[in-house]
């Protein structure tokens, strides 16, 4: 398929799960906040603004965090391009330019979804934002339903299904990041830890996944392995991981008489098998407490060459003709002989 | 067939002057149209309604749509559509059949002509300044050759009816014509709304079209190519026949690719794939010559290809149509085919040309200013209903605007006698009226010459309105070929 079809369809998953997850976000931490008092509500809404790496931004707009502000720049400010609004609209633009390659059904969606942000009463939703966090976030879950019932499981799906996971993966590794250290700071077992985990938890909609796990207690730690590690629930970062390496090999290899691309040093079967592997065989005892962060800072830094892979294997396309790979290849043979 | 109340044929309209295709006479159906008259006699107009119902819901469905600029960045439209078809007898589109094969061959043997040759010019059937000035013609075609001779490997001829009851070629369309997707979708709608209407009448079949465009791609591509890989090139989504562009590639199976879709290298043009760059052999393209290479056209064309000219030339890739046809669409040009067919095919031609008048020749020049009241003044580059001059519907002021256009630029204007289009029943706010309509019917130029048997029948949906345009208010009619 062309590079161009794969690249908007990867976008547009990637653009409608960012919306999705900035939401509930939002919505998580909106009532995690009012019921705090020992904490800093400022300190609260400053972290989920830090969460989406645009604190820079923010601070240059507002100064100081408070709910109104928060709630305004995330979801719609004009000069956030992170902003749910944005987000929408990025995923229809790209929607509209490979309308033919995507389902009716999942044009309608799309468009349904656009013009609920658009035509929003915002202040309203200042006053009140709980009904429109849950329109965002099931425009969002429909669509990917939708999109999952509705198209043949073939490479433009895959593509989708790449965006998803990686974005996923992405905001599921922020969301530790801002929250482990406030976290891991508090006594287990205190009813302000709890409240903090299930706020956690519930902002990748693991609360009830992680309850029902076997063996598992509201512990940090455990919190924090299961949100990594689980191969089962769908925002685990291992989870995303091998949901995009699924992809990719299904997306196969490059075309015939060419050298094996899957072999290229940044193919993104290699670095992404590398971290489902390097996942896999974690020992969660290694990386906890102060080690976090960096570990961390390091999953988001590898997620975010996975997706430069991608691009580089599958949008890029390199000009390299097949008359020119002999040649190449002498070339190769010379320095080795 | 008897008649069960009310129905939508009650109130006819006063014929006037113009020939009318169902009725020769207030109380005389012409007999091709006699079945369908009939048939409508028994539809109630509650029954009309909700055929009429049934058709807007599935043209909206499926998206049938074209961009009207000018409002708020363009919006998306539904092409008004008829219910009642408009007929041709077998006889009648035999006749057509021929006529258009004979005119696309010689405008085809005329585009070869004068970019090789130039006989045509050496013998002076033509005037040489005429072609040279024309802009559409393309210098960097001299001496190109295209793969099997072939220039307008798609044609969409228009062709009116006047009040004499023959057939006149309006324009030729050389370059990429569109509106075949709604000849397509109407038949669709119109199978779905009137099915059993199609089982009393032998209607011939176009759902072929795409198929057969196919093939004649495939069969236009470079030598050695047996799988050749065609791929349809677009301006992109905002374009107003961007829903043409997917609908037809997807009917024929291709890739629709925008201009960064492909890259030349090394006078090879390839798509840009998840899987690596891919060879292309045939391009269709529904971009205008200027725009499909900035290193030989516009510069600032972000829609094209860089290098794709120097691959086209070298003759390994294959533009249908080819770059530099719309010179035979100067309309001034336009009024030398019956000549072009004389010298090429030593035949008489079987269509007739609509009398024009040449801004050039001074004699006709002066007759043009004289009577620019009556006459249709058009500028040679215009299409679409816009830049003309409808003499008898002007006023004094816009006569003297276009006199002095003319009078500066006599070379680009042209005029010809108003036509008093035929007309055709249509159904307007529930009654029937007789509306002005023209016909487009689709030629392909390959190995052989197919015309597929039906065409977009255009209709001027304004009360009295001559313009059949869809940006103008225009809508269109399934039009049905009969077998016998």
């Amino acid at each position: 398929m062309l590079a161009r079809v794969a690249e908007s369809l990867n976008w547009m998953a990637r653009y409608i799960e960012r919306a999705e997850d900035v939401t509930r976000l939002l919505a998580v931490n909106f009532n995690a906040l009012l019921d705090t008092t020992a904490l800093d509500a400022t300190a609260g809404w400053e972290s989920i603004v830090t969460m989406n790496g645009d604190a820079a931004l923010f601070q240059e707009i507002y100064g100081q965090a408070s709910a109104q502000a928060v709630i305004e720049f995330l979801l719609w400010h004009p000069l956030n391009p992170n902003a749910v609004t944005a987000c929408i609209t990025h995923a229809r633009e790209n929607a509209r330019s490979v309308r033919e390659r995507i389902s009716s059904e999942m044009w309608e969606h799309i468009n349904r979804l656009y013009f609920l942000v658009r035509e929003v009463d915002r202040a309203q939703v200042i006053r009140s934002p709980h009904e429109f966090f849950r329109e965002v976030r099931d425009g969002s879950q429909a669509f990917q339903g939708v999109a999952q019932a509705t198209m043949t499981h073939d490479e433009p799906f895959e593509f989708i299904r790449l965006g998803t996971h990686l974005e996923r993966a992405d905001k599921t590794v922020r969301l530790l990041e801002a929250k482990y250290l406030d976290v891991s700071r508090l006594p287990d077992g205190s009813a302000e830890t709890a409240l903090q985990l299930i706020a956690l938890l519930r902002s990748c909609s693991a609360f009830e996944p992680f309850r029902r796990a076997p063996g598992l207690s509201l512990e940090t730690n455990r919190v924090v392995e299961y949100l990594l590690l689980s191969r089962a629930f769908p925002r685990a970062v291992l989870f995303c991981v091998n949901a995009c390496l699924q992809s990719v090999g299904r997306l196969g290899d490059a075309g015939p008489g060419l050298v094996s691309e899957q072999s290229r040093p940044d193919h993104p079967q290699r670095s992404l098998g590398r971290l489902s592997a390097d996942l896999e065989y974690l020992d969660i005892n290694d990386v906890l407490g102060e080690r976090m962060d960096a570990y961390l800072n390091q999953l988001l830094a590898r997620l975010n060459g996975s997706s430069a892979d991608v691009a580089r294997t599958y949008f890029n396309t390199r000009v390299i003709l097949a008359d020119e790979r002999p040649k190449q290849q002498q070339m190769q043979q010379q320095q080795q002989g | 067939m008897p008649n069960t109340g009310a129905s939508i044929l009650d109130k006819t309209y006063p014929l006037g002057d113009f020939y009318d295709e169902m009725f020769a006479s207030p109380d005389e159906i012409r007999p091709h149209y006699r079945v369908l008259h009939d048939y409508l006699q028994t539809l109630s107009p509650a029954d009309f309604a909700e055929r009429r119902r049934l058709a807007d819901t599935t043209f909206l469905n499926q998206g049938i749509t074209f961009t009207v600029y000018g409002e708020d960045q363009g919006v998306e439209r539904i092409f008004p559509f008829d219910l009642i078809p408009r007929i041709i007898p077998a006889a009648e589109w035999a006749m057509l059949e021929r006529g258009l094969t004979q005119r696309v061959t010689a405008l085809n043997q005329f585009l070869r002509d004068i970019y090789h040759d130039q006989r045509i010019l050496r013998e002076k059937i033509v005037p040489a300044d005429l072609v040279f000035s024309a802009s559409h013609f393309c210098r960097d075609m001299i001496g190109v050759d295209v793969p099997k001779d072939i220039y307008t490997h798609i044609v969409g001829t228009d062709l009116v009816r006047g009040a004499d009851g023959e057939f006149y070629v309006l324009e030729d369309n050389l370059r990429s014509p569109s509106g075949v997707s709604y000849m397509l979708e109407n038949r669709t709608v119109m199978k779905r709304s009137f099915g059993e209407l199609f089982a009393r009448y032998g209607v011939r079949p176009v759902e072929y079209y795409p198929q057969e465009l196919l093939n004649m791609l495939k069969a236009v591509a470079p030598q050695g190519y047996t799988d050749a890989t065609v791929v349809l090139l677009t301006p992109g989504l905002h374009n107003s026949a961007y829903f043409e562009h997917t609908f037809l590639a997807r009917q024929m199976g291709i890739e629709i690719v925008e201009g960064r879709d492909l890259v030349a290298h090394h006078n090879q043009i390839y798509m840009r794939t998840t899987r690596g760059l891919q060879l292309v052999d045939v391009i269709y393209r529904r971009l205008d010559d200027e725009f499909m290479d900035p290193l030989t056209f516009r510069k600032d064309s972000l829609l094209g290809v860089p290098g794709l000219m120097n691959a086209y030339r070298a003759g390994n890739v294959v533009l249908a149509n080819a770059i530099g046809t719309g010179v035979a669409d100067d309309k001034a040009i336009y009024s030398f085919v019956p000549e072009m067919i004389r010298f090429y095919l030593s035949e008489e031609p079987l269509l007739h040309n609509v009398p024009t008048y040449l801004g050039l020749r001074e004699n006709e020049r002066d007759h043009i200013l004289a009577n620019l009241d009556k006459l249709v003044v058009k500028a040679v580059n215009e299409s679409g209903g816009y830049g003309m001059l409808i003499g008898p519907e002007s006023t004094a002021a816009q006569r003297e605007e276009f006199g002095a256009r003319v009078a500066a630029n006599p070379r680009n204007y042209i005029a010809q006698p108003t036509l008093a289009l035929s007309r055709h029943p249509t159904v307007l706010d529930d009654c029937l009226e007789g509306c002005h309509i023209d016909l487009r019917p689709y030629i392909l130029l390959g190995d052989k010459v197919t015309v597929v048997p039906g065409g977009l029948t255009r209709v001027a949906l304004r009360r009295g309105s001559l313009v059949v345009n869809s940006s103008q208010g225009g809508g269109s009619k399934d039009t049905w070929v009969l077998r016998e």
